[in-house]
């Protein structure tokens, strides 16, 4: 055993005793007041967050570079190449049918009520992946753009494929995204052709899972679950997976749905952020009025 | 110096984790190097400086989590002192015996995460995070430990004895 009982060693020097002194206060102060601590050090920390931006992007433009050169010059160089650009078509070409059905179910069953406008022009802009998660805990990446770019908390995080997660925390030059697969991650979807409406939530294990669906839903495996549209970030009908078998939830009140992601988090590189999920000549002026069939014209 | 030299490690190893070292995830685990290298620090000069160094790279941690923000700097720099208090009753300093104290420390932080990400969401969630996120991360964390104990340990100077 080492007996270290000399007075002033636990605690060091006059310098360390200082330091200890402001780390307890900040312990204090995050324990009894976190939202104020919280926004107290997030002003804090955004010049160390645009200082440690630089490295992180300066190696992940590195671990880029090495990554494709493994994959181009070491591991079948012509297959790989080829893989990929059909795996990217692929994806392409998945979400291209998303939209088109999910454009034919709405077309099918507006068209005769409403005068459909169609919305087609999302405002995005593209991110890269810079950085991965830092814990396990929390399923999340980091991309290369922040507030100087537009980007705010609560957007969207999307990819030509479908639903990547969602913007949590912001700085000037990068934002962290909390993926669809973390369990802290809720969105309120909608199987694609029966229309019932539940939250979409990641599990530990990597997936997702569709809860709250009514006890009575047609639901089966292989449908497709598309985003409601009803709360924030997200336009209606982007792709989040395809439902992989249904169950019923442990108090019988409703029906869960395990469902594939749509997007791989751990094959994540670009991403689009959602910066207005709808545009605005595509919002319903305040003065517009729904006239449904039968219903009489207001007269002014 | 060592001030210096705590800062750019913590500048240096952030980076270095959430980039290239995020590919190294054995059995889909990924060890926290951060935390390895504040257990260190605190376990090879004494518990103030692991604290600092643990204060410094959980805030760094925190700043791009997707989590609340300081439960990273709370955990890292706990962890940083509790090793300088474990190795104070220590007598058995070579790269193995850091090997018990990471896995603990590790073991104590990765609770707090699995109470406060988890909590709520019924045992299914907490028990799965129990065994196939808190147990396996605790374990390769000590292992990585060792080999870093190992890599390190000449540059990181003892505390002086009594």
């Amino acid at each position: 055993m080492r007996g270290r009982s000399r007075p002033g060693v636990f605690w060091g020097s006059g310098v360390m005793r200082v330091s200890v002194a402001v780390l307890a206060i900040a312990f204090v102060a995050l324990a009894l007041l976190p939202q104020q601590s919280q926004f107290f050090f997030h002003v804090l920390g955004e010049p160390l967050a645009g200082l440690v931006a630089v490295p992180v992007k300066g190696m992940a433009t590195l671990d880029r570079t090495l990554r494709e050169w493994w994959m181009q010059y070491i591991a079948l160089q012509g297959l790989s190449q080829q893989n990929r650009q059909l795996r990217e078509t692929v994806q392409q070409l998945n979400g291209e049918v998303n939209r088109l059905r999910e454009q034919a179910y709405m077309a099918e069953r507006l068209a005769s009520l409403l005068e459909f406008q169609e919305d087609k022009s999302v405002r995005t802009v593209a991110a890269r992946v810079i950085g991965r998660s830092v814990s396990n805990w929390y399923q999340g990446a980091i991309l290369n753009k922040g507030e100087d770019d537009g980007i705010q908390e609560q957007m969207g995080v999307m990819t030509p494929a479908g639903v990547a997660g969602r913007i949590v925390r912001t700085s000037r030059s990068a934002s962290i995204a909390l993926l669809t697969t973390d369990p802290n991650l809720v969105i309120a979807g909608m199987i694609q052709r029966t229309r019932d409406e539940g939250m979409v939530q990641g599990t530990s294990q990597g997936l997702v899972r569709m809860k709250y669906l009514p006890p009575l839903s047609s639901v089966k495996t292989g449908d497709a679950v598309v985003t409601s549209g009803l709360t924030g970030g997200f336009p209606r009908g982007v792709l989040i997976g395809e439902v992989d078998h249904v169950e019923e939830s442990e108090d019988g009140l409703f029906r869960t749905a395990q469902i594939v992601p749509v997007v791989q988090s751990r094959h994540l590189d670009e991403v689009l952020i959602v910066v207005s999920p709808r545009s605005p000549e595509a919002m319903p002026s305040p003065d517009h009025e729904l006239i449904l069939p039968g219903a009489q014209n207001p007269t002014p | 110096m060592k001030v210096s030299a705590y800062m750019l490690l913590a500048l240096s190893l952030f980076p270095f984790q959430v980039t290239l070292l995020s590919s190294f995830n054995p059995f889909g685990i990924q060890p926290d190097f951060c935390l390895v290298i504040a257990c260190l620090v605190g376990f090879r000069t004494g518990q103030v400086h692991g604290l600092i160094v643990g204060f410094g790279l959980g805030f760094l941690q925190d700043l791009f989590s997707a989590g609340p923000f300081g439960l990273h700097t709370f955990t890292k720099a706990g962890v940083g002192f509790l090793s300088g208090v474990f190795a104070r009753n220590l007598s058995n300093r070579d790269p193995h015996a850091a090997f018990v104290p990471v896995m603990a420390c590790s073991g104590l932080s990765a609770m707090v995460f699995l109470l406060w990400s988890r909590m709520g969401m019924g045992l299914g969630e907490m028990l799965y995070g129990f065994s196939y996120i808190l147990l396996p991360q605790a374990v390769l964390d000590g292992l990585v430990a060792i080999m870093a104990n190992w890599v390190f340990g000449r540059w990181l100077v003892e505390a002086p004895s009594p």
